[in-house]
């Protein structure tokens, strides 16, 4: 291949990244709009932009106002934070099975959550919730990395996720178990099941900080990122230490998942999905896979939480199934195609 | 109905030969029949009372039930209690039923009443029970009393009001709730909703019904869980602050029985404050 035609793929490929993320940003705009206009209450597309922009009833502005854009721009937010994770981790351990749901992180944060509720501690629409569920969710994506060790195999990080992620889902039962709240049931599937519904400003501001810092964490540590696919040492040789990357991880992964999760209870899958989805457009470097990873996390989350609103059903389907309904079907596939990696080259 | 039945497990307990001048001992196993023990018996006839017999949240007689031994919800401690008569609630543990019916124990099952008819059979069967007929009537005349207190003041105005609880639940036709709404004159948003039996209501949806009030079981602006929040979201508070919030504690309303009397008095009182 000559200099020439090596700039021409390069070009291609990199206009292929361009209309991708494009596309997939108009498709983003889109699925907001949508859940804007989408609702138990019918509203026409004119009603909604009017109130919207503060015109119109009192009732519909307040509709769309104060119950649908927070639930938009949360499920923007945290589709967005989830898909950046997945990526993140995947590029840190070089590994396509990564994500922050396989790791128990979300799962470790609804622990946090239900305690502070549990204990009575603090109101939940008080910073406690996240704070304490982002502690959760550090402890177990630490503990997870520390058990599995510096060069892990998937197999390792895929057991020791699922026995973090069991464990995070039992002590989430006893806890509601011992506490005195007395509407434990219905609080146990909130948190463990994941949902949008009925969210507010409140839970947007309870929320958000975490997940700009957060994502802002994992988008710094782009160009380490793409080191890292040469190998450990050749990253380190280019001043990547590695070490430290793995707290900003760690970090920047619990402070999204935490933050999000103290809002929405346990939303799986997002995180494992998105990359995948990304990679044939975009190509296999991290460092370029980080933003059309949250992108399509945010186009994942939104599009789920529109179809929770419109698929018929006598009770509210929580979006947290609907995710990992398409999720683990997906992680099944993945395993199928990393059998050998994971057979040991036996399968 | 209850009251036949009732009358034929007094008759029952009679028919062992084990009266005695005070009436028949009792336990109760139940939270709602607790209250309705506590406020129809003498003090001798309880000897045990639910294991949720003390709880504020629950019971509107938590306070006094203090002073008597609490169950644990088990057998066992009943059956060692060795009373006349058991007072069960049909939703209490069947396994437990079971046994004590099998060791010899004669149950009195009571229902969750659902209007105001029914609360009212049910006070006048456990007087039967208890051997204390005037005492049931007695809160009877209060319940009406009280009832006649609330429609003074509501059927003029046929508010709508919506019965909401945690998470939007709607209590739906066929709840006790609204039985006193009916009683009173009030209108009952729920039915305008289409929850039927009872469902959980969008917050949209609530928006847009827009009831002159709400009726909830807690005032303040705690959220100590998720449940709470909803009661407390900023669109609903925006149209219902707390002058626009009917507040009914659960204990007076969760259990059909002699508390109703004090849910209408507080009903009314809580009219008059929302529409100063």
């Amino acid at each position: 291949m000559s200099v020439q035609d090596f700039a021409l793929a390069a070009e291609v490929a990199a206009r292929r990244r361009w209309g991708a993320t494009a596309a997939l940003l108009a498709l983003v705009v889109l699925l907001c709009v949508l859940s804007l206009g989408i609702g138990p209450v019918r509203l026409s597309p004119l009603a909604v932009i009017e109130a919207l922009f503060g015109g119109g009833s009192d009732v519909a502005q307040v509709i769309v106002r104060e119950i649908r854009l927070p639930r938009t721009i949360l499920a923007f937010a945290i589709g967005g934070i989830l898909g950046l994770s997945g990526a993140a981790l995947q590029g840190l351990l070089r590994n396509p099975l990564a994500s922050p749901s396989l790791f128990g992180a979300p799962q470790s944060a609804a622990f946090g959550a239900v305690l502070v509720i549990a204990l009575g501690l603090a109101d939940v629409r008080s910073y406690a919730l996240p704070v304490v569920a982002i502690i959760a969710a550090f402890g177990s994506v630490f503990a997870l990395l520390a058990i599995a060790g510096r060069n892990a195999g998937l197999l390792i990080l895929i057991l020791a996720g699922l026995a973090i992620s069991s464990f995070a889902g039992a002590a989430t039962a006893l806890v509601m178990n011992l506490s005195s709240n007395p509407f434990v049931v219905l609080e146990i599937a909130f948190w463990l099941l994941g949902s949008l519904e009925d969210r507010s400003f409140q839970h947007v501001a309870l929320a958000l900080p975490f997940i700009i810092v957060g994502g802002a964490i994992l988008l710094s540590q782009a160009s380490a990122f793409r080191a890292l696919t040469l190998g450990e040492e050749a990253a380190q040789s280019l001043g990547v230490d590695v070490g430290r990357l793995r707290l900003y991880v760690i970090t920047g992964v619990a402070l999204g998942v935490g933050g999000a999760v103290a809002v929405t209870g346990t939303i799986g899958f997002i995180g494992l999905v998105a990359p995948h989805l990304m990679r044939p457009p975009i190509g296999h470097d991290p460092a370029r896979l980080l933003v059309p990873s949250a992108l399509t996390g945010s186009a994942l989350l939104l599009a789920a939480d529109i179809a929770v609103r419109i698929i018929p059903s006598t009770s509210d389907i929580k979006v947290g199934v609907l995710t990992s309904i398409i999720g683990v079907p997906f992680f099944l596939y993945l395993i199928m195609r990393e059998r050998r990696a994971l057979g040991g080259g036996v399968a | 109905m209850m009251r036949r039945l009732a009358a034929l497990a007094a008759a029952a307990w009679m028919s062992c030969g084990a009266a005695s001048a005070a009436g028949p001992r009792i336990v109760s196993m139940n939270v709602c029949s607790d209250q309705l023990v506590l406020s129809l018996a003498d003090r001798d006839q309880i000897i045990g009372l639910s294991r949720f017999s003390r709880d504020a949240w629950q019971s509107w007689a938590a306070d006094k039930a203090r002073n008597y031994p609490r169950l644990s919800g088990e057998a066992e401690d009943v059956l060692l209690l060795k009373p006349d008569l058991v007072v069960v609630s049909l939703f209490d543990k069947r396994a437990t039923r079971d046994l004590l019916k099998a060791k010899g124990l004669h149950l009195v099952e009571f229902t969750v009443p659902r209007t105001l008819d029914e609360v009212k059979d049910q006070i006048r069967a456990m007087g039967d029970v208890l051997q204390h007929p005037d005492r049931a009537e007695a809160e009877i005349a209060r319940l009406d009393a009280a009832v006649a207190r609330a429609r003074d003041l509501a059927d003029v105005h046929h508010y709508r009001v919506l019965p909401l609880e945690r998470r939007g639940f709607v209590p739906g036709d066929s709840s006790l709730i609204s039985s006193l709404l009916a009683a009173t004159g009030l209108s009952n948003a729920a039915s305008e909703l289409g929850v039927g039996a009872g469902g959980f209501a969008s917050l949209e949806a609530i928006v847009k019904l827009r009831p002159d009030f709400i009726l909830v079981s807690e005032a303040g602006d705690r959220a100590e869980d998720d449940g709470r929040a909803f009661l407390l979201h900023p669109a609903l508070e925006r149209f219902y602050p707390e002058g626009k919030r009917i507040v009914l504690p659960e204990r007076l309303t969760v259990c059909g029985g002699v508390m109703l009397a004090d849910a209408l008095d507080r009903l009314t009182e809580e009219l008059k404050r929302v529409t100063r």
